[in-house]
């Protein structure tokens, strides 16, 4: 018998091969923040066992636990089993679009991308006081969350490239729009197109993004394998800058928090530091660093869709600075920024920050 | 008094960017209206800086989050901020049940309490400014 569903046809046996054992619900954030078993993988791959074998369907009361996922991998990471559960999810996740049943904020996110150039439908573009769309060595793409929650970050990292030289320009960038993929849609082509064109028109050969989320898109998904196939390579700005020597150094204790689109998703975890270590001879790392690290609640669209419970998670992940008696708290995506930020309580007396925008102010401060 | 099914108290005093102002002895207190409120949808973060920022007419001094909208908080007088609402840091959702009451935002501790006398005050003057607004924001 034809399987219903595509996550059937393309995941039945990882499915199948979850062997309940619970690793999973020990790293989950979501769990972590709700303790509502039907959120972590194991449970999520309880519900979609029953759903292949007939006994429940997929529809709107499995909205709330199929879309509840940050998609941060720390289960797969820690599966005894091998399975692929962020995969697996977006895959139902677009089977449930398909058949109507889709969380309202991602079905919002949707429609917004068609008609906007960015994931909030702001129409004001943000002015970073910079040329855009000019022949250079690098593009610096900044990303939606850079650009229109984060811009004080933004404006902060751009300063800082100004000051250590590098020769970049600007693009009239849109999203993206590789969340999309995770919430149950696609891409979108025509923003897509649309952002590879600036890219091309600049003559650069080297993207640099704010944004681990854009640098993961740009590299992996198949709408911008034009950017590869014309020779341009695309990094995370934590990449370029743990080649330069910044000159400066702080007393203050800081820990990095690693973001899950850079650090699991990316195996990126020791420019970031190579960079941190060379500024903060009091570094120190959070309990649950690297590839443990706890997401910040912010990915998989669950801080659009479910923002209380995503705020829940950033309050977990801010203990353990509280714990290591950290002053301030670096990150290299504006995304953790922006909801680590968001929930931070007012007697934690620590900052939090991108680590170009600590940097920058480092810089500006020895400059007097 | 009930401006197409916006609940906007007419003793208050409001600024143009929708936030409310009421004399509390030699404070003002400040939150968000109904309006804007509902149009926000559900709050889920409200920015509290520390008590004794310098605020200056006009001028953003706060942030304030909802699922789909970033606002600001702009200073409707010269002062200083004399408190904030501690439970919204927990519970920014008070401003969509209460946005009156238990979601007042901040205490200003003005320097000239005239100036609230520049915001928009009285039955008319908030029945015209609400029904404009209400149709700027159909559009």
């Amino acid at each position: 018998m034809e399987a219903k569903y595509d996550f059937v046809k393309k995941y039945r046996e990882q499915v199948l091969q979850c062997s309940r054992c619970g690793f999973c619900q020990a790293v989950c954030p979501v769990y972590g923040a709700t303790l509502r078993p039907s959120y972590n993988a194991r449970g999520k791959m309880l519900i979609l066992k029953e759903v292949m074998e007939g006994k429940i369907p997929l529809n709107d009361e499995l909205i709330d636990t199929l879309f509840q996922c940050t998609t941060c991998a720390s289960c797969q990471i820690n599966c005894p089993s091998g399975v692929n559960v962020p995969d697996i999810i977006k895959q139902v996740r677009k089977d449930m679009v398909h058949i109507g049943s889709c969380h309202p904020a991602f079905k919002g996110m949707n429609e917004v991308l068609e008609k906007n150039t960015n994931i909030y439908a702001e129409d004001e573009v943000p002015d970073f006081r910079r040329e855009k769309n000019k022949k250079a060595e690098y593009v610096f793409f900044i990303g939606c969350v850079g650009a229109y929650r984060e811009d004080e970050s933004t404006e902060a990292t751009l300063d800082l490239l100004d000051r250590i030289g590098v020769k970049y320009t600007l693009v009239d960038e849109v999203c993206c729009s590789g969340v999309l993929e995770d919430v149950g849609y696609q891409l979108n082509e025509r923003l897509a197109k649309k952002n590879i064109a600036l890219i091309l028109a600049t003559g650069a050969k080297t993207v640099v993004t704010g944004c681990p989320y854009c640098s993961r898109t740009f590299n992996n998904k198949p709408q911008y394998q034009e950017l590869k196939d014309k020779g341009v390579k695309v990094i995370h700005i934590s990449q370029l800058l743990k080649n330069f020597d910044l000159g400066v150094k702080t007393t203050k204790k800081v820990t990095y928090h690693d973001p899950c689109d850079l650090g699991r998703h990316c195996n990126i975890y020791e420019e970031p530091r190579e960079t941190i270590q060379k500024i903060a001879p009091s570094f120190v790392e959070l309990p649950h660093n690297r590839v443990d690290a706890l997401c910040c609640g912010a990915g998989g669209g669950v801080r659009g869709a479910f923002p209380k419970n995503s705020l829940a998670m950033a309050r977990r992940r801010l203990q353990e600075a509280e714990e290591v008696g950290a002053e301030v708290v670096l990150t290299e995506c504006n995304s953790c920024v922006h909801n680590l930020t968001n929930a931070k309580l007012r007697k934690q007396k620590f900052r939090i920050c991108s680590t170009t925008q600590f940097i920058n102010e480092l810089m500006e401060a020895k400059e007097g | 008094m009930e401006i197409e099914g916006y609940n906007m108290p007419d003793e208050l005093y409001y600024d143009e960017n929708h936030f409310w102002i009421k004399e509390e002895g030699d404070v003002l207190l400040m939150g968000m209206d109904d309006f804007a409120q509902k149009m926000a949808g559900e709050i889920v973060y409200v920015q509290l800086p520390e008590e004794g920022k310098e605020l200056s007419l006009g001028k953003k001094f706060a942030k304030i989050e909802s699922g789909k909208w970033l606002g600001k908080a702009f200073a409707p007088v010269n002062g200083e901020l004399a408190a904030v609402n501690e439970e919204l840091e927990t519970n920014p959702g008070l401003i969509n049940q209460d946005c009156y009451g238990k979601g007042w935002m901040y205490k200003i501790k003005p320097n000239d309490k005239g100036e609230i006398n520049k915001l928009i005050h009285g039955p008319e003057a908030i029945k015209n400014w609400v029904l404009a607004d209400i149709e700027k924001y159909k559009k």
